[in-house]
């Protein structure tokens, strides 16, 4: 019963950090094209914003949306500096991850030297633990495996029931297309890493809460959602969601009968063989598109 | 412009446009740049400038072999600081602790490397663009992992020191100003370019770059993408896997920091700052990128940021890169003259 309650809690936990950052991953390539190599450096931003904001003598319920939304113009403001500027170059996807990656360094080195080295933390969601099917665990946790699908599903329903959610699905699906019809594409790129940038905050806003807080916090979580795309497709917004949640109980699997070593390696090797199988990702349909 | 477009891999090149350069006039013009720079001791008496320009010839086999694959063969290979990093600890555990002589060791971990670029081929034969880059970029970190958590042997974050390092029979290479070490650098350099040459220009050579500007083209004349990706990756692992190898011994130490993003992102701009598919570009930016990098050393941590800077301008102002440049000045140089 223990091992069954600590696996499906760490499965959720982090299955819904990881669909968090894949997410925004999957957004941005979707609609441009390209692959966002500093996202795992936004996502660290965002909880240093959260945390500069909260130490400043902000409430954390207004410090926490107020980083959100700041990192989400630092999402557009990288868009219109690293990336909109490259569209149409013949080798437009190398480039970029050259250029995200530049600025993620350049981020990286800059929170360094503005906050240091040393390891901070941001108030919990919920402060206190209880006790879940004989496993202790903290409320903070637990806010974050409830919040998460809310947020995916508001996602969700702005992608779908919205002018602009389906705005930037007509751009995803067909660019000059929806240029045509009067879209203003280059707007919706902004959108687009706004919206991924915001969601990157909000993951680094809910492992600052229980971790502490390096520059380089995001590297792990990045990695574990470029996996995550990989194996639920990359495009499509459905398919990292449930992937994530799937690499988060695959992780809490292993972690928990192989030993932490072994997890990544595993990982990797499960990652190889769905590549092999079926090289666009276990659930993605043949057709391109935002759903 | 989105993701439909994976299919073609194009970090294309202005290199083959009309009138390839003859070999006798490449080979003329490859001896005068080996000629300059094994005279450069002589200007260079220093040991911390000559150790400026050994880091430079093996980021140069580093990157210049990563063009092959990544250039030429349009493969978008992430994980080639990877098959360096190998090459470093193959090296140091061979010769600590198997205690291989180093010379041996050192092919030997250009072997090794080769073992695992085929390796991890196999996984992306039949992936496109995006996949690659994340799929190498996972074997990298898998790599890492590896070497972490293998901390008897490796050890793990601490890494290993005291490696013992190359010998020239009885010269001392220690207390010579890094002479030795700077011609053996360069050897390697001139090896690793003469090598990577010779394979662009061979027909193998030009069916990869084939493969990589139009893919169903040439698979229906009978070039095969599994072999002949195989063929890239594995080439351009030989001399990255004995850079790594001469790293170790030259710095007698190793860590994984080898595996990190930001090595990874410097050798990488190296490429894309010279002009991929060039080969000598990447060689050229080697020189200038660590050259600058060294010359803001008492910018602290603002040089990494520095250096970003400078990577994303060249990117957005100069696509071409720098052999691109070179050759809209040579141009703008001969139509004056004409």
């Amino acid at each position: 019963m223990n091992a069954i309650a600590d696996i499906l809690f760490g499965g959720l936990f982090q299955g819904s950090l990881y669909a968090m950052m894949a997410v925004g991953l999957a957004l941005v390539w979707t609609t441009i094209g390209v692959f966002n190599f500093s996202h795992g450096v936004l996502m660290m931003l965002g909880a240093y914003f959260a945390w500069q904001l909260v130490d400043w003598g902000l409430p954390p319920a207004l410090a926490f949306p107020l980083a959100v939304l700041l990192m989400a113009g630092a999402g557009w403001l990288l868009q219109a500096t690293v990336v909109r500027p490259l569209i149409g170059r013949a080798n437009l996807v190398l480039v970029v991850v050259i250029t995200t990656l530049a600025a993620g360094s350049l981020v990286e080195n800059g929170v360094l030297e503005l906050w240091g080295p040393r390891s901070k933390q941001i108030p919990p969601l919920i402060a206190g633990n209880a006790m879940l099917g004989g496993v202790g665990v903290s409320l903070h946790q637990i806010a974050i495996i409830v919040v998460t699908p809310i947020i995916l599903l508001a996602l969700w329903l702005f992608l779908n029931r919205t002018r602009l959610g389906l705005a930037l699905r007509a751009v995803a699906q067909n660019e000059d297309a929806a240029r045509l019809v009067g879209l203003n594409v280059t707007m919706l790129y902004g959108l687009a890493f706004a919206i991924a940038a915001a969601l990157a905050a909000l993951a680094g806003i809910f492992l600052g809460g229980y971790r502490f807080m390096t520059p380089v916090m995001g590297a792990d979580p990045l990695l574990k959602a470029l996996i995550v795309v990989v194996f639920g497709g990359i495009s499509s917004i459905s398919g990292p969601i449930f992937a994530a949640y799937l690499i988060g109980f695959f992780e809490a699997i292993c972690s928990y009968y192989f030993g932490l070593y072994w997890t990544p390696a595993l990982l990797f090797g499960a990652l190889i063989l769905t590549l092999m199988i079926k090289p666009e990702g276990i659930f993605a349909s043949r057709s391109r598109g935002l759903a | 412009m989105s993701a439909v477009e994976t299919s073609a891999p194009t970090a294309s090149a202005p290199a083959r446009a009309p009138g390839r350069t003859p070999w006798m006039t490449e080979l003329a013009g490859a001896l005068v740049g080996l000629l300059v720079l094994a005279l450069l001791p002589l200007v260079v008496g220093d040991a911390y400038g000559r150790h400026v320009l050994i880091m430079v010839f093996i980021y140069a086999v580093v990157a210049s072999n990563w063009d092959l694959s990544l250039g030429y063969g349009g493969v978008f290979n992430f994980g080639h600081l990877a098959l360096f990093g190998i090459g470093v600890y193959a090296y140091s555990l061979l010769t600590k602790l198997a205690m291989m002589d180093p010379w041996v060791a050192l092919v030997a971990s250009g072997v090794i490397a080769v073992v695992a670029a085929v390796v991890v081929t196999i996984p992306i034969l039949r992936l496109k663009g995006i996949y690659i880059i994340l799929v190498t970029f996972g074997f990298a970190q898998l790599v890492m992992q590896i070497i972490l958590s293998q901390s008897d042997y490796t050890g793990g974050t601490q890494g290993i020191v005291r490696i013992p390092g190359l010998y020239w029979f009885d010269h001392n290479m220690v207390r010579d100003a890094k002479f030795a070490y700077f011609y053996i650098a360069l050897a390697m350099l001139a090896l690793s370019t003469l090598f990577l040459r010779i394979f662009v220009r061979s027909r193998t050579g030009k069916s990869i770059v084939a493969l990589r500007d139009n893919e169903e083209y040439a698979v229906s004349r009978g070039v095969s993408l599994v072999r002949q990706r195989m063929i890239t990756l594995a080439a351009s692992a030989f001399f990255t896997g004995i850079a790594g190898a001469f790293y170790a011994a030259y710095q007698r130490n190793a860590s994984v920091e080898v595996f990190g993003m930001s090595l990874a992102t410097i050798v990488l701009s190296m490429v894309l700052l010279g002009g991929t598919g060039t080969i000598y570009g990447a060689i050229i930016a080697s020189f200038v990128l660590t050259v600058f990098a060294e010359s803001m050393a008492d910018f602290g941590a603002w040089r990494p940021m520095i250096t970003a800077v400078l990577i994303i301008v060249v990117m957005l102002v100069y696509p071409g890169g720098i052999v691109g440049m070179l050759k809209a000045l040579w141009g703008l140089a001969t139509r004056r003259r004409a």
